[in-house]
């Protein structure tokens, strides 16, 4: 953005009353429809809220009933779990994916939208076809592990596999991550490529050493996007293990959880409540993604921002 | 495609062509002037059901008086999705006249989403407080207030297969059905043959649904919520002993894994098993006895056909610190919604609806009318299939059912407390938790939960 | 995993050394070639095994859906099912499909309006206040949605817009955080001197935005619009919050209100899941490069 001064300019004054009419909607919708209820949920967690009439002051009582709520403490453990499950299986494999593609030639373009597919298969869809790839007996997932010699477990009804069930799901609609993936990979100079074969003969090193510390970015991107969506997993959730997380609440998500504090059980305080912890536990996570990534991320020319 | 929703009307109402159905037993307040327009939401159900709804709306506006005019709006969503929209609609204050309501109305009650009927109830004779059983008028009060009206009621009984229990040389007249769990449990021994992992016939399965659990209670002598004293006895004696009994049942009759049952068919209701597939064992012949709902009455005939016919009817049997038996329901009641903009003609209605309306209403699809001034005339599909006798008979026992249902559904935290059930049920029998432990948990849960409620 | 990079015509010399590689490797490539088409055939086939088998099921009987043996083909295959879809009273799916298509519609436009004013502003002009509104912009980007939903449900149910579109389009029309990124990130990337040229012609800001910037930003406007219709066709919990009648639900919702009632009839859930998703596959299929390019571009330099 370096052009030569003077002739680029007129007022500045003239130029900032442009912007401002310009991005004026948007402000409206930051301060409206992000800050204030921001501001809202935050104190309507210190509140008890009716469905008829108004908001009345509750102190920490919100928060008291946090702590002794064991649907509280298993939902976020389940949450984090599935979060620290997902979000790194679903980098590996969308990485992998995006390797192999990028390597392929020919036919490029039908593998990409093979794996771009399931990703436009709205979830409610795709909870439903799972329900009924995995039904126990004959359902198609267990023959096809059956033919293998393996033995499939109770997908859905077992408590001790239900969780990894969803994890397991959440593993089908890889699309974006992959094609983010491959647009890095295919960004990466020519140059640099060549000097990398010269530089080793063996191809992992170069992955390890090269390829991936120049689409760091894009790890980056993914990371951030996966962890903030993966907190947030709940169609999927809902449509397998309704509003109780059965079988016997290894389903049960923090969504869920603040889905059914608001709208099953009519306790609003408690839900926004629930709704800040979760912005504050989301906020540190990615804080700490940000804070170490200066060291792991590589940006190309280094002073872009 | 309009942004704005309009009123959607289902149908042009077909004025005056209602006939003045029991013209003679004609609530007198519905005489009364000062009308208006009503609306009419209901959670869903099928075609039939909106257009008996609408068919009965259209008879309270043919008789002039408190209702002008009335709108219909059905299908939003079945049970609790619909509550919640009912949840957001009053929040909003676009509410209904009166809202057909399959959940607890003392849930959204007792936050003050309801009008109390009771004022409504001295005003129109129709609706007053004698002509209601007491368990199912119970069902929708708290603390002396009444927040809904079970107009009708889906009343559960046990149904079981004469022919079956005739090869094994078992009684199958109603008066002989077991009247106790240990009975109950002997005989459905009696039923049981395994083909390797897979029941192929069986008697019954120990219940599983939280709904249905107070039934269960109190049916030993026990209860999952005090009402007046506003506490949860979840995990009180009876309750453990209960647990105890089925949990033993299962592991003697079913390899202590229901899993196995379920995959065999559904031996634990009338209707399939919708997330596994397998059919009902009760419509093919497999099942000897299951607990079950009057609705089921109106499907019993439909997809999946059903290869055994001949049902019977029978009272719960008592469990081993029972006294009496009791009966249950699903609940399939009226409420008007604070907000409301008519609530007179709501009211009106509903003494319509409760004394006239709901004989239509049975007839077409069978869920019980319960107020005491009513003639039920049995359910056409009942009368086809099985003729008009059986069918008079079936009536007359759900409508006695309906005289003794245990109260139910009365809870201010419904909803929570069942989900902490059916949470405790799931823990109980995959044995991932001791039974006092799974009570105890829910119990301690609910009640402070209720407590909550209500202090504020 | 040999040839990450795969050889390249006209590469420039870097060395003869990577050549003498590359001649030796030469042998392998059809091994190889075979060898990792397989791979990606049957990783494909893991991948497409939900659609297969939701297409399938789509058209068998209820009855048959769940069977003692697998059934890996429909037998015979009942094509009634798809009339059937489109006749059911309980399941008003072109009613809902017309829903579906105006919200995506609707907040398509909304979206590609909002963000892309927004990211001029970001991206072309330089204003006080600039760096500091832009930084709050990103960071909503991780403020999960629930946290803002529920004051904004409580005031949205309180002027009495609960059961109608309004709270689900109107927001659009002010803007999305993440599409103003990836908008300005195009922006950026547009030469300054065709901008600065026509300023010192005296055209106005919003001429050079019209007229210059957004002509030369059509695919990214394309692919904002395309992702916009991908988000907003799945589109859940918005709509289970805030609509109440089942006639005016999108099909994301429609499909699950369904299921909820209907659970036994799951090949008419199938053939409702599979064209709730085949407008969506037809569009991608025709506008894939665009897809690949936009995030190409967007993938934060």
């Amino acid at each position: 953005m370096t052009v030569a001064p003077g002739k680029r300019r007129r007022s500045s004054r003239y130029e900032t009353t442009a912007a401002w009419l310009f991005v004026a909607p948007w402000v409206v919708k930051l301060v409206l429809l992000t800050v204030l209820p921001l501001i809202a949920t935050v104190a309507l967690g210190f509140m008890t809220m009716p469905v008829t009439g108004m908001p009345r002051w509750a102190g920490l009582a919100n928060y008291e009933q946090m702590m002794a709520d064991p649907a509280f403490r298993r939902s976020a453990q389940n949450s984090l779990t599935f979060a620290l499950a997902s979000v790194p299986l679903r980098l590996l494999i969308a990485l992998g994916l995006a390797l192999l593609l990028h390597r392929t030639r020919a036919f490029s373009g039908f593998y990409q939208t093979i794996f771009y597919l399931p990703f436009l298969m709205p979830a409610v869809a795709a909870s439903i076809v799972f329900i009924l790839l995995l039904t126990p007996g004959a359902g198609p997932v267990n023959v096809i592990l059956q033919t293998f010699g393996l033995n499939p477990p109770d997908w859905l009804r077992d408590p001790r596999a239900a969780l990894w069930t969803l994890v397991l799901i959440s593993l089908w609609p890889l699309g974006v991550e992959t094609l983010v993936f491959l647009s890095g990979l295919q960004n990466i100079p020519k140059d640099v490529q060549e000097a990398a074969e010269l530089d080793s003969d063996r191809p992992w090193h170069r992955l390890v050493w090269i390829t991936i510390p120049l689409i760091t970015p894009m790890i980056l991107f993914n990371l951030v996007i996966g962890i903030i969506s993966s907190f947030q997993i709940f169609t999927q959730a809902l449509v397998i293990g309704g509003p109780s997380g059965q079988p016997a609440e290894s389903t049960l998500m923090y969504m869920v959880v603040i889905y059914r504090t608001a709208f099953r059980y009519f306790n609003l305080g408690y839900a926004a409540a629930l709704s800040t912890v979760l912005f504050l536990g989301v906020l540190v996570v990615t804080l700490l993604i940000f804070s170490t990534a200066r060291s792991w991320v590589h940006y190309e020319g280094g002073d872009q921002r | 495609m309009n942004i704005q929703r309009l009123p959607l009307r289902r149908r042009s109402f077909l004025q005056g062509s209602a006939a003045l159905f029991g013209a003679s037993a004609l609530p007198s307040r519905l005489m009364a002037q000062n009308g208006g327009p009503i609306t009419l939401w209901t959670p869903g159900g099928s075609e039939l059901m909106c257009e008996i709804h609408i068919d009965i709306v259209n008879e309270v506006v043919a008789l002039g008086g408190q209702v002008t005019n009335g709108d219909v709006v059905c299908g939003f969503g079945p049970g609790q999705d619909y509550t919640q929209r009912l949840f957001g609609a009053i929040a909003a204050g676009q509410v209904p006249d009166v809202s057909i309501l399959w959940d607890s109305p003392v849930s959204l009650g007792v936050q003050g989403a309801f009008i109390p009927l009771d004022e409504y109830m001295q005003q129109f004779p129709g609706l007053a407080v004698e002509n209601w059983p007491g368990g199912l008028l119970a069902s929708c009060q708290f603390q002396g207030r009444t927040y809904g009206l079970p107009v009708v009621a889906g009343v559960y009984s046990m149904w079981y297969n004469p022919e079956m229990f005739e090869e094994r040389g078992i009684s199958s007249a109603r008066e002989d059905f077991p009247k106790t769990w240990d009975e109950l449990r002997r005989i459905s021994k009696e039923f049981t043959r395994w083909d390797g992992d897979t029941l192929l016939t069986g008697g019954f399965v120990p219940p599983r649904s939280a709904p249905t659990l107070p039934i269960w209670a109190a049916l030993n002598g026990g209860r999952i919520f005090n009402a007046d004293e506003a506490r949860y006895e979840i995990d009180s004696e009876q309750n453990n002993e209960m647990f105890n009994f089925w949990v033993e049942w299962m592991d003697e009759e079913y390899r202590g894994d229901l899993n196995l049952v379920d995959r065999s068919a559904n031996f634990s209701s009338g209707y399939v098993n919708y997330d596994l597939g397998t059919g009902s064992g009760f419509r093919e012949g497999r099942a000897a006895v299951v607990h079950d709902g009057s609705w089921l009455m109106g499907d019993y005939w439909q997809e999946p056909e059903p290869t055994f016919l001949n049902w019977d009817l029978a009272a719960h049997p008592v469990g081993p610190s029972g006294t009496a038996t009791v009966s249950g329901i699903w609940p399939n009641w009226a409420v008007i919604p604070v907000g409301a903009r008519n609530p007179e003609g709501a009211a009106a209605y509903l003494d319509y609806l409760s004394t006239v309306g709901v004989v239509d209403w049975y007839r077409q699809i069978p869920d019980v009318p319960t107020n005491t001034l009513v003639e039920a005339e049995p359910p056409t599909v009942v009368v086809e299939q099985r003729g008009e006798d059986f069918a008079r008979d079936v009536t007359e026992f759900l409508q006695e059912q309906a005289g003794i249902v245990t109260p139910m559904w009365h809870s201010p935290v419904e909803a929570f407390a069942q989900d902490q059930l059916t949470l405790a049920i799931q823990k109980i029998f995959t044995k991932t938790a001791p039974i006092a432990e799974a009570l105890a948990d829910a119990q301690s849960a609910s009640q402070a939960e209720l407590e909550r409620v209500l202090r504020q | 995993m040999t040839d990450l990079a795969g050889p390249r015509d006209g590469a420039d010399p870097p060395a003869a050394a990577a050549r003498r590689r590359r001649g030796k490797r030469r042998q392998g490539t059809v091994v190889g070639t075979i060898l990792s088409h397989a791979l990606m055939l049957s990783i494909a086939a893991i991948f497409m095994l939900p659609f297969y088998w939701m297409v399938i099921s789509a058209f068998k009987a209820n009855n048959e859906i769940f069977t003692a043996t697998i059934t890996w083909f429909p037998d015979p295959i009942r094509w009634e099912n798809v009339p059937a879809l489109f006749n059911r009273p309980d399941f008003p799916f072109l009613r809902q499909f017309g829903n579906s298509v105006f919200y995506a519609g609707m907040v398509t436009i909304g979206t590609v309006l909002s963000c892309s004013i927004a990211a001029y502003a970001f991206a072309c002009l330089r204003w006080k206040g600039r760096d500091l509104v832009f930084g709050l912009t990103i960071a909503t980007l991780l403020i999960p949605a629930i946290v803002l939903f529920l004051p904004t449900y409580i005031v949205f149910a309180r002027v009495g817009l609960v059961g109608t579109y309004w709270p689900l389009i109107a927001p659009a029309f002010l803007g999305d955080a993440f599409f103003i990124f990836m908008l300005r990130q195009f922006f950026l990337g547009i030469p300054r001197e065709l901008i600065d040229a026509a300023r010192l012609d005296g055209a106005s800001e919003f001429r050079i935005f019209w007229q210059i910037v957004l002509p030369q930003a059509q695919t990214a406007l394309v692919v904002v619009a395309l992702f916009t219709i991908v988000y907003t066709w799945h589109e859940f919990f918005g709509p289970l919050i805030y609509l109440i009648d089942r006639n005016d639900f999108p099909l994301s919702l429609g499909l699950y209100a369904f299921r909820t009632q209907r659970a036994v009839e799951w090949s008419m859930t199938m053939m409702g899941s599979f064209f709730t998703a085949l407008p969506l596959v037809v569009l991608f299929l025709f506008t894939r490069r665009l897809f690949h390019e936009g995030l190409a571009t967007s993938s934060l330099k």
